[in-house]
């Protein structure tokens, strides 16, 4: 690019053509005042505030927009500049309430810094206020528009960042505002509450609400947020050890500005009046608090016992896919190396099994192969057995923003209508479970098309013809019938897919969570290599539903894996623990999540260490968790809240939250993120490193470690792949793979092609038929997923008052074309009915669903969905099969 | 001027009514109907019944020409029917009692060539409006339609186009004056495959109607002007963007697309050549901000009419990021001529750098109002006393004002100054979209100012805060004045925020939207000076400046007055003198227009006490003589 020489107040200095007066000035450390300018969204050129003027013809030109051009002179504080940047701000205060005293946003308040920057005081012009009210019951943003000063950056953050389309600007004149479609309060509009508009606007217009603790942030923290695997950088605000507010950090790569409802209004669980705030310990049945060295020495014995009695494998551990990395790896050596068994587990077997099992099998990397800007400059994106909108949304913003704005197209498939589709260029809609059916077909088209990527799959990959024999059968007919899509439509999907110079693919639990599970992910790695797309441009993208499920697997919290995937099975991998750590390890790889619950059930696990985690809520068949967990002779869990889970320990230890440990979370990218202490931890709680770390000193196995920096060095000596995470550079949010690409390849990303095992493997997988859908007695399908407002098993988001006043019960979807032929309306009273059990629950008429199909969102303790889903797990990744079961509907009497 | 002859009747002649939308609101299609019917039942083989687009003269409206002969009716209302049958259609006889009647002379004047308003000016844009029937694309051709886009492909490469465009001198008639064939060649040097080609027929300015006519009168030339403009830039894709308010243009250009498909004029493949070019019609929402090119574009992609800053400018980056041209109606309606008739000759019309001709809609205090063209470089003085037919009532001339609500009031000083793009820039006017307001001294200078910036304030698109605010504090401050409540300051204050919002604005609304209040600022200060410190509005326009008085010394106690006071606060009796309670006076100006002239009894004034009775007393007038004349 050419460089452009201009003279900015009397200095030469240079710019790329096409570069703005403001960033070039910017780059020079000269100052300009904005109000409507944000890097992360268009300039528009609206407050008029950054004019300078040209001294060579006297213009004045807003210098967000207008680019350097050759010989320009521009002086950015000229009399006739500051006489009209000052006229133009008395011009907005003319507009403006004079209510800082009372306003929330007081210093913090953009117009008001600019006027005490320029000086400008009382007014001479007339005021001409804004009159505007606005109801609004949601509980997370209320808007006053009179301090409204229509700098539009609420309109194109949620049109250029979230590409939600909630608001935008409605009427003349002075009339002008943001508003909803027909101007309805935002519950009636189609905004997610990501609050995005909350964090930018410079004045008090836009607010948050309903704060559990008012008053301004005296401290900000940046950490990451605790919920969905997206990993989005927050800054939470706090004052008196109190976190009063939570807003998106404008430069993480991951999210860029923009949160989703959760982070920005769930973090109030942290201050619930639920929090356990000091370890108990049960006696006679009934929880009596402790102090820690009483319930650390109850742990220490109780397992200890155990061990004695019946031996380490009598003992079971199951990790956190919420925990830190260090937390997890600790934990995973507090298993093996301290109780010697490996009977470790953590959450993410529920939805993110088959993802490993499947992708390690076929490229030799247990994860997301590319970056979310990786994944925004695809060309065709396709998105199948994933609403990314609720349980991804920095993903979903990212994929849109592609399709708006970069012409990318999008293939969705997806049985339901989900947000996405009003993106897409080719929507399918699959019968649900025919997903390894549809894959299998797309590969066949494009093998019988030649629009393979020949290069690429004769170069990185092996077993390709094989793989084809195995094709056979998948004619776009065959496809057709099993499926539902028709012939023209999987064919135009291959089509896209195989076109696109680079494509990626994004999966999530609509895949992994069923009994074909591991199939469906090799199909759609074999399509992905197939492609020339894993790997080197483009990507797989796996979505992880929690913040650490990525971590808490790379970190070894599995049965059959040390950490960074060292099977257990390999001396030589043991070796290296044991040399690090002493001692021997286990050998034979242990159970499983369900596996170990099976084997409580059957007494022969006696006693379980359970950190963060609340498997009554989150497996299936709560009641034989619940009675297989009652039945242990000692079980000891971490946890924040008095959870189903808790209720059931013999010693329950207060732990932490996110904003009150140091540590670090991998993201479902495999970015490597660094959390900050924000507050310290509520009441005598304590970091679950802290309690792991003091129950292992209690134990007389003390580890060397002072300090989570101490555990994530150990971490990367251990695990090859996080080898370049010097803890120092996790700070630097902007930490991409690019930057290490050269300097250590093959370890952690798969770069330009290079599978680490050497070569990507075609594998044959086959359709069967679905057993978690419709069958006779059972009419229809249900499906189970996450929704907008709560999370996971919600222990976390249902004591998020904010959340929870919004979205506070689960109601079963239902296709308007059940709903009539049933005679169910909305708000109904039902009973749900599967071969497992049975719900009660009011009904919602949605017209996203097609015939057939119901939708029930998990996260409601009130509504364990769960209850009707049995335990058929998938046999390869042993994970549970939580997306479909059959059910059965009734209406319930007396219902309103 | 001659009278008309009658001749022996029943020769071939040709009715054409008038269809424009100014004459269809005046009934002009029952007319037509009634016309056809009348002669069906005449049997009048040799005489048809046809209709036109607009001829202009609206105020004459419904308005009809007989050819051959060039018979020219004016106010023709459905019960004139019979008459112009019989009399003239059939037995030769013209209707004299329709003759349009010369204002100043009161003369009837039969042939349309004769009329002062059409034979001084010089008709270009307008050549066919008022001439042919715009639903027959035969009518076009045969008038030499088409022939110039054939010449363009057959004969001429793009380049030439535009270099016989450029030296033609047209320059944008949308207002901005940047000259056309530069614009097509910016377009047409972008790199790029797409290119768009738009027609702005977005016509906002209040009282102007100029595009519409041409759309509406002579929708072909608007097409073929379009086609040659895309042949020259290099464009497959072009759209109209029709203000949704105008259903005849749309119509009218509808219609026109598709016959002009039909004939091979538009679509694959023009007339043999490798040139393509599909035309859409879009339909503005009435936003007058999407006048403005940058808005206009959001608004065809289906965004809010918003404008942006420019550069980058549509001829790099315009419609959906593609190199994009905008013309205006008549900057295109001009084209087939320029190259029908060559540069030169286009050149030889005009101003050295104002070139060709220019069409106004003259309206306000003037005898003829309507739509005129004339050649640039005419006199204001030209326009007003000869074609327009000076001011009515013989009030006196005080100010024009053109370039619709963003022009500037121009005073009496200015009516030598000739008319084009430079003159009237200097003066701090502009010329807009033509839009041209003739006041007289009944005519407040400051409310005509408060008038068109409400306009432009109510229209600013709200996103840049020196137009959203900026004219809204303005605005309000003409108010105060016109109230009476204004502060000397408030001069100064006007002159800084007007001068503000020019520089500090974001598009051309804003930039010239304090035109009409700097320019009243600079030619009419007085009239502020009078508002402000003796709080008088020397119009007598300004409702809570003025008062009503009854002189006693004329009033005859007819109570005519009192009767029609919609207040009810005029007290009297018979043969008492009336007295107005001026608390009570909503200074509506009724007591004033029903007083019997030969009395004159009741004065307007302005910050003046008028000596009057605080209660009704007996008449001593002298009963006035019964006829006052």
């Amino acid at each position: 690019m050419e460089a452009v020489t201009i003279t900015l107040n009397g200095v030469e200095v240079s710019g790329y053509a096409g570069t703005t007066i403001l960033d070039l000035a910017r780059e020079s450390g000269v100052y300009i005042p904005t109000l409507c300018h944000d890097p992360n969204l268009a300039s528009t050129g609206a407050c008029r505030l950054c004019l300078v003027e040209d001294e060579r013809n006297g213009a004045l030109l807003a210098s967000c927009v207008a680019a350097i051009s050759p010989g320009m002179t521009i002086n950015t504080n000229s009399p006739r500049v500051v006489e009209h940047r000052k006229r133009i701000l008395e011009l907005i205060l003319a507009s403006h309430p004079d209510s800082c005293l009372v306003c929330d946003k007081g210093n913090r308040c953009q117009l008001r810094k600019l006027a005490a920057e320029m000086g400008v005081g009382l007014i001479q012009l007339q005021k001409i206020p804004q009159n505007d009210v606005i109801e609004e019951v949601n509980p997370f943003i209320e808007r006053d528009l009179s301090k409204c000063v229509m700098c539009g950056k609420c309109i194109r953050v949620d049109q250029e960042l979230v590409v939600e389309g909630a608001i935008d600007y409605i009427h003349r004149g002075t009339m002008v505002r943001a508003a909803t479609l027909n101007d309805m309060p935002l519950e009636k509009s189609e905004c997610t509450f990501c609050g995005a508009c909350v964090a930018i606007c410079p004045t008090g217009a836009i607010m948050e609400k309903e704060r559990v603790y008012t008053g301004t942030a005296t401290n900000t923290v940046t950490t990451i947020c605790p919920y969905c695997g997206c990993g989005c950088t927050i800054c939470l605000g706090t004052k008196d050890n109190q976190i009063v507010e939570a807003r998106p950090a404008v430069d993480s790569p991951v999210s860029r500005g923009a949160l989703c409802v959760r982070g920005s209004y769930g973090y109030d669980f942290i201050h619930s009046p639920e929090r356990l705030t000091q370890p108990l310990i049960k006696v006679d049945g009934e929880f009596q608090e402790a102090t820690w060295e009483e319930a650390l020495s109850r742990v220490a014995e109780g397992l200890g016992q155990i061990k004695k009695d019946h031996g380490a494998d009598a003992l079971a551990v199951f990790g956190s896919s919420k925990c830190t990395n260090e937390e997890n790896y600790v934990l995973q050596r507090f298993a093996r190396g301290v109780l010697g068994t490996n009977n470790i587990d953590n959450g993410s077997r529920l939805y993110s099994a088959a993802s490993r099992t499947g992708l390690g099998a076929s490229i030799g990397y247990a994860g997301t192969t590319g970056s979310l800007d990786a994944l925004e400059r695809s060309r065709v994106i396709m998105v199948i057995g994933a609403n990314p909108e609720i349980s991804a949304p920095a993903v979903a913003y990212a994929i849109k923003r592609a399709v708006r704005f970069k012409e990318a197209k999008l293939i969705v498939i997806d049985p339901r209508n989900t947000p996405l589709t009003q993106f897409a260029s080719l929507w399918l809609r699959p019968g649900i479970g025919t997903d390894v059916a549809l894959l299998n077909g797309l590969a066949r088209v494009i093998i019988d098309e030649k629009r393979l990527d020949v290069e690429f799959v004769t170069r990185m990959t092996d077993n390709f013809t094989g793989w084809t024999k195995s094709l056979q059968n998948y004619t776009a007919g065959y496809v057709e019938d099993v499926t539902g899509i028709a012939k023209k439509d999987v064919q135009a999907a291959a089509r896209l897919l195989a076109g696109a110079e680079e494509a990626s693919i994004v999966y999530g639990n609509g895949i992994t969570q069923h009994t074909s599970g591991t199939d469906a992910v090799v199909a759609i790695a074999n399509l992905a290599m197939l492609t020339g797309n894993a790997g080197r441009r483009g990507g797989i993208f796996a979505l992880q539903r929690e913040n650490n499920a990525h971590g808490a697997c790379d970190m070894g919290a599995l049965p059959g894996f040390l950490p960074g995937y060292q099977s257990v099975d390999e001396a030589e991998n043991r070796q290296r623990f044991e040399e690090h750590w002493g001692g021997s390890l286990p050998t034979a790889a242990g159970l499983s999540a369900l596996e170990m619950m099976k084997a409580a059930g059957l007494g022969k696990v006696k006693g379980m260490l359970i950190m963060g985690e609340n498997p009554v809520a989150s497996f299936p068949q709560p009641a034989l968790i619940r009675k297989a967990l009652s039945s242990l002779d000692f079980l000891v869990v971490t946890d924040m809240f008095p959870t189903e889970t808790v209720k059931l320990a013999s010693v329950v230890l207060s732990a932490a939250s996110f904003a009150e440990k140091e540590g670090t979370f991998t993201n479902f990218e495999g970015r490597v993120q660094r959390l900050h202490q924000a507050i310290e931890p509520v009441g005598e709680s304590l970091p679950d490193l802290e309690i792991l770390l003091r129950l292992a000193e209690v134990t007389g196995s003390k580890m060397p470690y002072d300090s989570h920096q101490d555990v994530m060095e150990e971490i990367e000596d251990m695990v090859p792949f996080y080898r370049h995470v010097a803890y120092a550079d996790t700070d630097s949010m902007g930490l991409d793979w690019g930057d290490v690409e050269g300097s250590s390849p093959g370890t952690r990303r798969l770069h330009k092609g290079l599978f680490p095992s050497g070569f990507g493997r075609f594998s044959p997988v086959e359709y069967t038929s679905p057993q978690d859908v419709a069958t006779d007695g059972y009419p229809l399908t249900l499906m189970a997923g996450s929704g907008r407002y709560h999370f996971g098993a919600g222990s976390r988001s249902s004591r998020s008052a904010r959340l929870s006043k919004f979205s506070p019960a689960a109601l079963l979807e239902i296709s308007g074309a059940d709903a009539a032929e049933l005679g169910i309306g909305d708000g109904d009273a039902i009973k749900i009915t599967s071969a497992q059990g049975e719900l009660s629950t009011t009904t919602k008429v949605s017209n996203s669903l097609p015939r057939g199909l119901l939708f029930m969102p998990i996260s409601y303790p009130d509504s364990p969905v769960y209850e009707l889903f049995g335990t058929v797990l998938d046999p390869q990744a042993k994970g549970p099969a939580l997306k479909t079961c059959a059910v059965r509907l009734e209406r319930t009497d007396g219902n309103g | 001027m001659t009278a008309a002859k009658p001749d022996n009747g029943n020769k071939q002649r040709t009715i054409f009514i008038c269809q424009g939308t100014g004459c269809i609101s005046g009934k002009s299609l029952e007319i037509t109907e009634a016309l056809k019917k009348a002669v069906a039942e005449h049997g009048l083989p040799g005489v048809k019944v046809d209709f036109t687009g607009c001829h202009g003269f609206c105020e004459q409206g419904p308005v009809a020409i007989v050819e051959p002969e060039g018979i020219f009716y004016a106010c023709v209302s459905v019960a004139d029917v019979p008459e112009i049958v019989e009399s003239h259609l059939r037995d030769g006889k013209p209707v004299e009692r329709l003759f349009y009647k010369d204002p100043v002379s009161d003369e009837a004047i039969p042939y349309h060539k004769d009329i002062k308003f059409y034979n001084m000016q010089q008709r270009i844009i307008l050549r066919n409006c008022g001439r042919l029937n715009p639903e027959r694309i035969e009518d076009y051709i045969a008038t030499g339609g088409y022939e110039s886009l054939k010449k363009c492909l057959k004969e001429m490469t793009p380049e030439q186009v535009i270099e016989e465009v450029k030296r033609s001198g047209l320059r944008g008639r949308g207002g901005a004056g940047f000259p056309t064939g530069m614009k097509w060649e910016f377009c047409r040097n972008a790199p790029g495959d797409q290119k768009y080609m738009i027609c702005n027929a977005d016509e906002g300015d209040p009282g102007a109607f100029m595009d519409r006519s041409t759309m509406e009168g002579d929708p072909h030339t608007v097409l073929e002007g379009m086609t040659i403009a895309a042949y020259a830039m290099g464009s497959s894709e072009g759209y109209i963007y029709i203000r949704a308010e105008y259903p005849l243009a749309v119509k009218r250009v509808r219609l026109a697309l598709k016959q002009s498909e039909e004939k091979g004029f538009l679509g694959d493949n023009i007339m043999g050549s490798d040139f393509s070019l599909h035309i859409h019609v879009k339909e503005g929402a009435g936003a007058f901000v999407c006048g403005e090119e940058t808005a206009l574009m959001a608004s065809i992609e289906g965004k809010r009419g918003m404008p942006r800053s420019r550069p980058p400018f549509p001829a790099t980056s315009g419609l959906w990021g593609k190199p994009s041209n905008i013309n205006n109606v008549k900057s295109l309606a001009t084209v087939p001529v320029i190259i029908a008739k060559g540069a030169d000759w286009y050149a030889s019309t005009g101003t050295e750098k104002s070139k060709g001709t220019c069409v106004f809609a003259l309206t306000g205090k003037i005898a003829n109002s309507g739509l005129i063209e004339v050649p640039m470089g005419i006199p204001l003085r030209k326009i007003i006393y000869e074609i327009g037919g000076g001011i009515p009532g013989s009030k006196k001339f005080k100010a024009v004002q053109t370039g619709g609500p963003s022009g500037g009031c121009l005073p009496e000083s200015y009516l030598d100054q000739p008319v084009d793009y430079e003159s009237l820039a200097a003066a701090g006017s502009m010329m807009g979209s033509g839009g041209m307001v003739v006041m007289d001294e009944e005519t407040c200078m400051v409310d005509i100012a408060r008038y068109f910036l409400s306009f432009t304030q109510a229209e600013s698109c709200g996103k840049c805060v020196p137009c959203r605010i900026g004219t809204k504090q303005m605005l309000d401050i003409l108010e105060r004045i016109c109230r009476g409540e204004g502060q000397p300051e408030d001069i100064d204050l006007l002159q800084q925020l007007g001068e503000n919002i020019k520089a500090g604005s974001l598009c051309q609304l804003g930039q010239t939207a304090p035109n009409p209040v700097l320019t009243t600022l600079r030619y009419f200060r007085d009239e502020y000076e009078a508002h402000i410190n003796e709080k008088r509005c020397p119009a007598l326009s300004c409702v809570k400046l003025i008062s009503f008085y009854i002189l006693p010394d004329k009033c005859q106690g007819c109570g005519i007055c009192l009767r029609n006071c919609p207040a009810e606060c005029i007290a009297g009796d018979k043969r008492m003198v009336h007295v107005i309670d001026q608390e009570k006076c909503v200074r509506c100006g009724t007591c004033l227009e029903v007083c019997p002239e030969r009395f004159g009894a009741v004065v307007k004034v302005s910050a003046e006490k008028v000596d009057v009775p605080d209660e009704p007393i007996p008449v001593t007038a002298e009963k006035p003589a019964a006829s006052a004349t």
